[in-house]
């Protein structure tokens, strides 16, 4: 006799693949939220202690000092820029019933490769290699040399950054997708959109924030 | 009790009901009948179904017991919501053409 599937209900299976590019398939809404928020309060600790700047959406500068409130206002409003933007597409495009709270959960957690940048820039070797730099373009008036081993730490420190802003934006999108059930031309579409416009956005108000605050 | 099988597998269209039977006399039924739009569903989303039925409609319940997330139970559901009203046209399109 065939046993009916119908009694077996299948466990859900989740790979280490889907845990890393789509972790919303199992987490969203307050939970997401709460660990998101939490993860961005870190993001911006650590980021103060190197002078890593998240000064955009899609931006990460490191080397110019500010007050720590600053590193903090930076990521809250690159999450906020974002969420406002994808609920605007959200309601442009969604047939789906969306909640509010999965937007704005997914989209924090989904921010969460930027502690790595901000943990990756933390080495003593990235503010040198930060202060070789301005030298060399005539900023500061002193002439420093640099060692190759802080070379390689900077260099190996900004290729992690490159790969966060992409693991990042992968990770935006899919939150979008699983928060407003979008898919296809439209989701990319809208998506694109929303990042670019997020992108100027932040950037005016965190550059305008950075005139007042230095 | 073997699973219903609601896809032709030679032409892979939809199946109909050609006969029943009861099972206390034998008495035999036969004709041609469509087979419900829930029966159309493959047996994961038929189990989907029946446990949203059983949590008494709650996507937050269902979120629980499939230890998946609120939006992804939601989307789930929207889908199998998009299958039976693809198989009601058919039907619905019939019941207008007749008087």
């Amino acid at each position: 006799m065939t046993e009916n599937p119908i009694n077996n209900r299948p466990e859900p299976n989740i790979s280490l693949s889907r845990h890393l590019f789509n972790p919303f398939r199992v987490l969203a809404g307050s939970k997401a939220l709460f660990l998101g928020v939490v993860i961005i309060l870190l993001t911006s600790f650590f980021g103060s202690l190197s002078n890593t700047h998240f000064d955009g959406v899609l931006d990460v500068h490191t080397g110019q000092e500010a007050p720590i409130w600053l590193f903090f206002a930076e990521n809250l409003i690159n999450w906020l820029c974002m969420v406002l933007f994808l609920l605007l597409s959200a309601i442009l495009i969604s047939r789906s019933q969306w909640r509010f709270i999965d937007i704005m959960g997914t989209q924090a957690l989904s921010r969460w490769p930027t502690l790595l940048t901000a943990l990756a820039m933390l080495p003593d070797a990235n503010r040198r290699f930060g202060e070789y730099l301005m030298s060399k373009l005539g900023q500061s008036g002193v002439s420093k040399t640099i060692s190759s081993t802080d070379t390689i730490t900077f260099v190996i420190s900004a290729i992690i950054a490159l790969l966060m802003i992409i693991w990042m934006v992968v990770l935006m999108y899919k939150a979008y997708a699983v928060s407003c059930n979008v898919k296809g031309a439209k989701a990319v579409g809208t998506f694109i959109a929303s990042i670019i416009l997020a992108e100027i956005i932040s950037k005016v108000i965190i550059l305008s924030l950075f005139s007042r605050a230095i | 009790m073997k699973i219903l099988p609601v896809i032709c597998p030679a032409c892979n269209k939809q199946l109909r009901v050609k006969s029943l039977i009861c099972e206390q006399c034998d008495t035999e039924v036969q004709g041609r009948y469509a087979l419900p739009p829930l029966a159309g569903l493959c047996p994961d989303d038929q189990i989907f179904i029946q446990d949203f039925l059983k949590a008494s409609g709650s996507l937050k319940e269902m979120a629980k017991l499939l230890r998946l997330s609120y939006p992804t139970v939601r989307n789930r559901l929207d889908e199998i919501i998009e299958h039976i009203k693809l198989a009601e046209k058919p039907d619905k399109n019939n019941r207008k053409e007749k008087p």
